[in-house]
This record gives C-alpha cells, structure tokens and sequence, in this order.
C-alpha cells in the first residue's frame, strides 16, 4: 500500500482523565502545506491534541507520527506557540531573550546561542512588528504583544510544522491582522500549521483546511469542502449558531 | 569582642567567610526557588532535615559534621519527594503537604533529639545548634566544604544556564524542544535541599528558609533580567551572612540564625519600599501624578464644554462658575496657566488656543472610551 | 498512673481536640501553610505579653500573642495584594522575620525572663500540672487547662453556631456570598480562632508542633472521609488517640512528650496515606492500574465499533497503531474475551452481539460525558470481575 506522506499522521489517539474522556479513538491525517483550524466547542479537547501531538500528555493508546516518525525524533521540526496564559508574564526576561528561546531546541544541551541565534531572533522580532520592543521586559507588554513574541520565538525554530493554541485569544484587531498575514506567509513557504481556533466566522477567511473536534473526531478536510451546517451541528449541537454568538 | 577582634580574629574571619558563602549559594539557588513558586519548600525540606542530623548521630554515636550534613540530606530528600509523593497520589493539596512533612519531620526529629540528651554521651552531642544554627562553630574545614558545593553548583549553573532559564519560564515548551526536564528538575531540587543542608549549622533548621527566599525576593525588586536577579540575591545574601554574623558574635547570648534573617529581611523591607520600578513608595507617587493629571484634564475638559458655547473660545470666564466643579483648586488653575492651556486675568479664565486643542482632543478620547 | 499523669493526658488531648477543629477548615480551605505562618509570628507577641504580666497563661497575654496571629496574616494579605512577589514567598517571608524578633527578645532578656527556646520549641506540657489555678484558696485544677478548655469550649460554641455559613463558605464561596454570609468575615473569624488556639496551644506543646497539631489530624481525615461532619470528628479522635497514645511513648523513651505526640500523628498518617481504603496509595495505584485497562478495553471495542476494514481489526494493529505493548493488548484480547464481547476468528477481532450493544451503551455515555454512567455500565454488563 503505497502512502501519501503526511505532515502530521494520528492513529486511534485515545486521551483519558480517569474515565473522562478527553479525546477519543482519533484518526487524523494531517497533509503537508495545509494552514488548518482546529474547532470544537469548549472541552472538546483541542488544547490535548495539540499536547498529545507534542508528547507534553501520554495518551493511553494511539500513535502519533511527525512526517512518518515518532515525535521524539523529529523535534526540531516542530514548532509550539502554546497558550498565552501558560506562562508567569512577571518572570524576570525580556522580549529579545524569549524569542531567542526558540533556537534553544537546535542547540541541544549546553551549548549557549551566539551572535547567529540573536540574529535570527531580532529578524523574528521584526517579522511580528516588535523589534522597538526587543528590550522590554515581558509584563510591560500588552495581551497582543506578549502573543506576537510568543509567534516570534516560533519562527525562530524554523520548523516545518507550526501547533498553534488559540493565538488570537484576546489580542487587538492590528495583532490579529498580523498574524494571520505571517500564519499565511509561511504556509506558502510550505510549511504545515495547526491552529486552536474559537471564532468559526472567521474560519474560511484565515484557513484552507479544518478539523472538527467533539472528544471524538468528526470531521477533517478543506474548508470549501467540510465547512458546512452539517459539520458544525455534529460539532456544537443543534444550536450552534447561538452558540457561537455567545 | 569588639569590632576590632573581628578583622584580626583568624577564627572570626573564617566564620565570616563561611557565611558569606552560604549567603552567596542560597541567593543563588533561592532565586529559583522562588521564580518556580516552591517558596515554601525550603521550609518543609530544613524542617524535614532534622531527623536526619539526630538519626546520623545515634547510628555511629559521633558527632561527625560530615556524617550529619549526610543524614540531614538524606531526610531532607526524602522528606521532599514524599511531599511530591502525597500531592500526587492522594487528594491533598502542596500546601498541607508542606506543612505535614514539616512539622511530622520536626516532631519527629525533636522526639530523637529529646532522646539522644538521655543518652550517656549526650554531652557530646550539641546538636542543640542546629535548630538556630551557631556560626561560632564553623571551622575551617566546613568552610572548605561549602565552597566547594558551591563551586560546583555555580559550574552546574553556568553549564545548564539556558535550560534551567527555560525550564523556570514554561516547563510544556522546554519539554517540547526534546529536553528532559524531569532530569533539569532533579538537578534543581537536589541543589536547593544541598544548600539548606549546608545552611543548617549556620542558621539553623528552624530559619533556614528565609535564608533562601529573602535574598532572592529582595534582588528580584531591583532588575528584570535573570541573571542581574541572580547575581543580586547572592550579594545580598553574602552581606546578610557577613552582617548577621558580626552582630550576633559581639553580643552575647546571641544564635546566628535569626540576626541573618531579620538582615535579610531588612533588604526585602527596603527592596518593596525603594525600588526605583517596582517600589511601593515610587509607585504610590507615580499614582498621585497620575491622579493629579486626571484632575487637571477633567477640569480642563470642563473648561472646554463652558467655552464650546461660545464663539470666541478665548472669551473670558468668571472663575465663579467653576465652583460648581468638585476637581478645582487655585492650585490647579495655577498649573494650567503654566502649562499656557489657560490664561488667567483677575478673576476671569480663558482657554487659550493650545488648551482648546488639548481639550477636544480629551474629550474625544473620553468619547471613546465610554463606548 | 499518678493524677499529674492524668492531667497532662487531660491538657494533651483537648489541646488537640482544639487544634483539630480549625485544622479542619485550613486544610480545606487550602491554608494549612498559615497555620505555620501563625504559629511562628506570635512568638514577639508572645514575648513582649509575658514581659508584661511575666504569666503564660494569662488571658492578656493570649490576647496580644493572638492579635499578633491575627496581623501576620493581615500582613501576608498586604503583601500579596502588591504583587511583588509571588503568594507563598510572602508568607514565608513574614514569619521567619517575626519569630526571629521574638527570638531575639528572648535571648537579648534571658536573664529576666523565665523563658527559654526550649520551652517554645518543645512546650512544657511535663510541667504543666505545677502551675495551679486557684480560687479563694482552693486548688481547681492547673492553669492550662482552664485555658485550653475554655478555648477549646469557645471553638466548639462557635463551629456549631456557625456550621452552616462555613460549609458553604468553605465549599462554595460564590453561593456563601451572594447568600449574604460574609466570606472575608468568616475569614477573619477563622484566622482569629487559630491564632487564639496556637497560642493556647503552644505553652503545651510548642511553637513547630502545634502545626503538626493542627494539619495532621484534618489531612489524615481527608484521607478517610468525603463528609465535613466525619471529618471533623475523625480529626478530633486522631488528636486524642496520638495525644494519649503520645503521652506514653515520651513515657516509655523518657523523650519530649510533644514530639511523641507528633510522631504518633506521623506514624498515623504514614498508615493512612498507604493503606486508607479508598485514597490511600496502594488503592489509588491498584485503582489506576485497572481504570488504565478498563478505559483501553472501551477504547478497543469502540475501535472495533469505528472500523469495518479488516486491516483495523487485525490483532496485530493493536500493536502497530494503537501503540500497546505485547502484554497489554493480550492483557485487553484476554479481557474482552473473557467477557464474551469480542470473538476471534483466526486474527480478525469481532464484536459479538454483547460486545455490540455493550460499546453502543459506551458510547452514550462518551457524548453525555457522565462519569457515573460507567460504573451502571458496568454493573449492568458484570465487567471486570475478573
């Protein structure tokens, strides 16, 4: 059998918490090149799957495969924006030593990052508008700001596979326009991104691919294709719309 | 003993570097505690050491220090992964799980203790000092051995500095880019319980941790930037040590232990209260200046909606009228004439053009925000 | 046993008792750290009290050592509300700062001040029964225990009094507000009881213990208990037990009474945290250990449920995809066999009928996402005995 190469390749992923379920028997296939949104309503497991992609959660069966290999061995091919509220934004850091953060992964243990890794990181600053800013310590920035920095430190892993949770969330308009313009840039460059995504209006503007995501996998595919009532009522019930309105 | 003794002393200058150096390690390995929010830790680990001094002591019947820093380590470890063991496995949250591991600890190690002064070479013993720590005791040879644990954590530091930075600010994406933090935890905890043990003799179990948090909460006040903290908190930490010991050697009666941290604690006192960024008496001032502005404006703003009546928006005006206003004061106009936003002539005001423009421009941005 | 015996054991277990109590809440509440924060700062309070009336058990004393109690905790709040530094970091470094103040004092006025280190460290419970409380000349009993058990009676009145608005405010402190009860006053209340209790608590057993005190019992409890009510006397019972039980170990070793007390609570506690019946951690292992394979085997059959390609359902994709060692996808094979919901037809794994209607059921419960529903579930298909 021969086999499309994948991106990203989940076989029967199956989370739990106790017996709560948190993501059931998922089957995903994740070509390379698509910008995707992951939707589904709140505990619906989106934030875990991107763990579980990422080996931060042990899932209690299923596989996860990075272009063909276990995520161990490919980690310098992923990069993670996690949420913005994961961090303590009072940690004694600025702008500039968090992105430079991100070439950590390519240097391996002990060695220290020079004057190429500071190259890259302030060229990261610039691409996320926040080189005025490569000095500020970190809680002086604004909601946006600390996201786009958090997007910066991605970049800079020059990875080939992005996994974004919910980069919008609660930043301004501008910061929103931002990102979605360097999120598109860089899928045309080829590379894959996942993204956590709440606002389902805006989902076949910003994104070419979707998956839906109920603890079960409903469905996966291109937004003109998959994006439709049907979907989104298995998604979020009978009343998705007022749902989502909310 | 005088001052003078002190500089001359040889045994004097030993013990005096001796803390010092304890200082030094504790600022240095408590930033991290602190900056990973296992403040209290140290607490429960000096307490949980206690045992572990008394256990050494009755099972080779000699006060060897090394043997005893060996025992306090050994309990202190295990009192610190049963604390990680009960937080995991059962329903109790860290904070009782702090407090039960030390105060059972300490219990117990204070029921050895009682037990041990019945012995027939109780005399010997003296490990009375461990619980408020005697600096008068340190020789030379103690001397040497903090140094060297602290040469070698200042090499582990310096070899694992971008990790451990990772680590501290987000654990999920330090694992994500392949390192192994269970590994860069260990190291961490086993440092930190390594200073306290080492911080026994001097301050003793019952205050060591204020040792470990105070340097590193007063150094975080004056920087943001790690390394600064770091190098901060060890200064203010050796000078706690120098200063506490030299105090509590020219008085008599006087344990080491609680002058270092009423020391240490002075800095984290003066660190709140001055600290140029984060200090609370600049803050409180940054926040008057800020109210007084919001004043002026709102006067200012008032002005405007008198003046956008008229035709002329220089016409003068009685200050009578703005007695209806709560914000204003003869000092206030005062600022704004200086300001050239007003012109005051008797007991007439006028905005000038300047003011005009200011003002609309407020009170659009107000417009704005009442959105 | 001698009365002064006696009376020690007295003074020990409603010390507990006392202890107890607003240990229960702390622990609840998530507080139990303040308990340590209170039982160290009072000690200038406590000093400066004694230099006064030169009498531990005096109640002016009490009073000055409890409103120090009362102001730690004013002052770690303070210093948490300015952000500087994160919250445990201030409690730790307000009361080490303040027991070093009372450690001084003490030390600076040791030669006028009948008060040693021992004595704050250990308490001198031994010595209790000497200190005799007298009125018109009549003996009535030693001093600390009028003190303590009016402490201890004033706890009680007040638990039963306010019962109800400290569950709630307890458990729930949205619903306790807009019900009209004050949090921050029960707060305060409970703060003021602690404090109160602490320093009744620690001319008997010392400034570190009376944490043990306090924590131990209530925590042990937890451990047993989902009920407030269980608790509260479950906690009480373990301080007397480990108080009296205490008593005749320090007896027996000749060792400080209130380090025995202490040790029993640890041993007590070192019981429960590995055997407690439903929380204890061979049961929480064991209990995870079989919930891993009661979860994988539902995994599996819904699995089988999802696919009908062959390649699915072959016992060799239980290896390769869903990524299970050897033993435990024969671990699940052997289960699910066993309960005659699966049947192998050479390496092809089929549902049968049981196994069908089984998964559908399972499958309900996934989608309402009720965690009860699954131990119905499996009753109803007596799973998993084995």
């Amino acid at each position: 059998m021969i086999q499309k190469k994948y991106a990203i390749q989940i076989d029967d992923l199956t989370v739990a918490y106790n017996y709560k379920p948190v993501l059931w028997d998922i089957d995903l296939l994740i070509p390379e090149g698509v910008l995707m949104a992951v939707v589904g309503p709140n505990g619906a497991g989106k934030s875990t799957l991107i763990k579980a992609i990422l080996g931060i959660i042990k899932p209690i069966a299923g596989s996860v495969k990075i272009f063909g290999k276990p995520y161990k061995k490919q980690v310098n091919k992923v990069a993670y924006v996690p949420q913005k509220g994961s961090v303590d934004w009072d940690f004694p850091t600025t702008s500039l030593d968090v992105v430079m953060m991100g070439t950590y992964g390519s240097l391996g243990w002990i060695k220290r990052p020079g004057s190429k890794e500071k190259k890259q990181a302030l060229e990261a600053l610039e691409k996320v508008g926040m080189l005025e800013f490569k000095n500020r310590q970190i809680s002086q920035l604004s909601g946006g700001q600390q996201q786009r920095i958090f997007l910066a430190r991605a970049l800079v892993q020059n990875a080939s596979i992005y996994l974004m949770d919910e980069p919008f969330q609660g930043v301004d308009a501008t910061t929103e326009k931002a990102i979605i313009n360097i999120l598109k840039e860089l899928r045309k460059a080829g590379k894959t991104l996942v993204v956590v995504h709440h606002d389902l209006q805006t989902v076949p503007e910003y994104f070419d691919w979707v998956t839906f995501l109920n603890v079960k996998g409903i469905a996966s595919g291109q937004v003109k294709e998959i994006f439709n009532d049907n979907n989104l009522t298995k998604t979020y019930g009978i009343n998705y719309k007022v749902a989502i309105n909310k | 003993m005088d001052l003078i003794d002190f500089f001359t002393n040889y045994t004097l200058r030993t013990i005096t570097l001796g803390t010092a150096i304890l200082g030094a390690i504790c600022g240095m390995l408590g930033s991290f505690a602190v900056l990973r929010k296992q403040s209290l830790l140290g607490d429960a680990i000096s307490h949980a050491s206690l045992p572990g001094i008394a256990l050494a002591f009755i099972i080779t019947g000699v006060k060897d220090p090394n043997l005893i820093l060996l025992g306090a380590l050994i309990s202190g470890l295990i009192g610190t992964f049963w604390i990680k063991g009960i937080t995991k496995r059962t329903r109790l949250k860290s904070d009782t799980a702090l407090g039960l591991i030390l105060s059972l600890f300490f219990g117990l190690g204070i029921l050895l203790l009682t037990f041990i002064q019945k012995m027939p070479n109780a005399n010997q013993a003296g490990l009375d000092k461990y619980l408020f720590g005697q600096a008068a005791t340190l020789v030379e040879q103690d001397v040497l051995i903090m140094a060297s644990v602290t040469g070698v954590s200042l090499i582990v530091l310096l070899l694992f500095w971008k990790e451990f930075k990772l680590l501290l600010f987000d654990p999920d994406y330090t694992k994500t880019l392949g390192f192994n933090t269970r590994f860069l935890d260990i190291l961490i905890t086993f440092f930190i319980v390594l200073a306290i043990v080492l911080g026994l003799q001097t301050v003793g179990v019952i205050l060591m941790s204020a040792m470990l948090l105070a340097p590193a909460a007063a150094a975080r006040q004056w920087t943001n930037n790690l390394s600064t903290m770091i190098i901060l908190a060890s200064i203010f930490g050796a000078l706690s040590g120098i200063f506490g010991t030299a105090i509590s050697a020219t008085q008599n009666n006087l344990s080491t232990g609680p002058v270092i941290v009423l020391i240490a604690a002075s800095f984290v006192l003066i660190s709140f209260a001055f600290s140029p960024s984060r200090g609370l008496i600049f803050r409180e001032m940054r926040f008057r200046k800020n109210r007084k502005e919001l004043h002026l404006k709102k006067t200012l703003t008032f002005m405007y909606r008198i003046a956008q009546n008229h035709d002329n928006i220089s016409h003068p005006h009685a200050i009578r009228i703005l007695n209806n206003f709560q914000g204003f004061t003869k000092k206030s106009l005062l600022k704004l004439e200086n300001q050239e936003l007003i012109s005051l002539s008797g007991k007439q005001w006028a905005l000038t053009k300047k003011g005009y423009e200011e003002a609309a421009s407020i009170n659009k941005k107000l417009g704005k925000s009442d959105d | 046993m001698t009365s002064a015996q006696l009376e020690i054991q007295i003074i020990a277990a409603l010390v507990a008792m006392a202890c107890a109590i607003p240990g229960t809440f702390l622990v609840l509440r998530k507080m139990a750290m303040i308990s340590d924060a209170i039982s160290h700062s009072i000690l200038p309070g406590l000093v400066l009290g004694f230099f006064i009336t030169n009498d531990l058990n005096s109640p002016f004393l009490i009073l000055l050592a409890a409103i120090t109690g009362v102001v730690t905790v004013v002052l770690v709040e303070f210093i948490q509300k300015t952000g500087l530094v994160k919250e445990d970091t201030a409690i730790g470094l307000v009361f080490p700062a303040l027991f070093s103040i009372g450690v001084i004092l003490i030390a600076k006025n040791a030669n006028d001040v009948h008060l040693d280190i021992d004595a704050v460290l250990l308490g001198e419970l031994a010595f209790a029964p000497f200190d005799r409380l007298e009125v018109n000349a009549i003996d009535i009993g030693p001093k600390s225990l009028w003190v303590i058990g009016t402490i201890l009676l004033t706890t009680i009145s007040l638990l039963l009094l306010f019962f109800k608005e400290l569950k709630l405010s307890t458990f729930d402190k949205g619903l306790a507000t807009t019900l009209g009860f004050s949090p921050l006053l029960l707060h305060y209340g409970l703060m003021t009881v602690s404090s109160i209790t602490v320093v009744g608590a620690f001319d008997a057993v010392g400034a570190i213990l009376v944490v043990a005190l306090i924590i131990a019992p209530a925590a042990t409890a937890y451990l047993l208990t989902d009920s407030l009510k269980k608790m509260l006397l479950i906690s009480c019972f373990l301080g007397v037990f480990s108080a009296i039980s205490g008593y005749w170990m320090a007896n027996f070793l000749d060792a400080s009474i209130a380090g025995s007390m202490t040790t029993m609570l640890g041993i007590i506690f070192l019981i429960v945290y590995l055997f407690a019946p439903k929380r204890g951690v061979f049961s929480v292992i064991y209990k995870e250990k079989h919930q891993r394979i009661e979860v994988s085997l539902l995994v599996f059959l819904l699995h089988l449920q999802n696919h009908v390609e062959i390649e699915e359902r072959h016992v060799d994709h239980l290896q390769k995809h869903i990524n299970w060692g050897k033993v435990k996808s024969k671990t699940i094979l052997d289960l699910a066999q066993k309960n005659n919901l699966i049947k192998l037809s050479g390496n092809i794994v089929n549902l049968t009928e049981k196994g069908t209607e089984f998964t559908e059921e399972a499958l309900r419960y996934i989608t309402t996402n009720k965690e009860t529903a699954i131990e119905d579930l499996k009753a109803k298909f007596f799973l998993f005995r084995g």
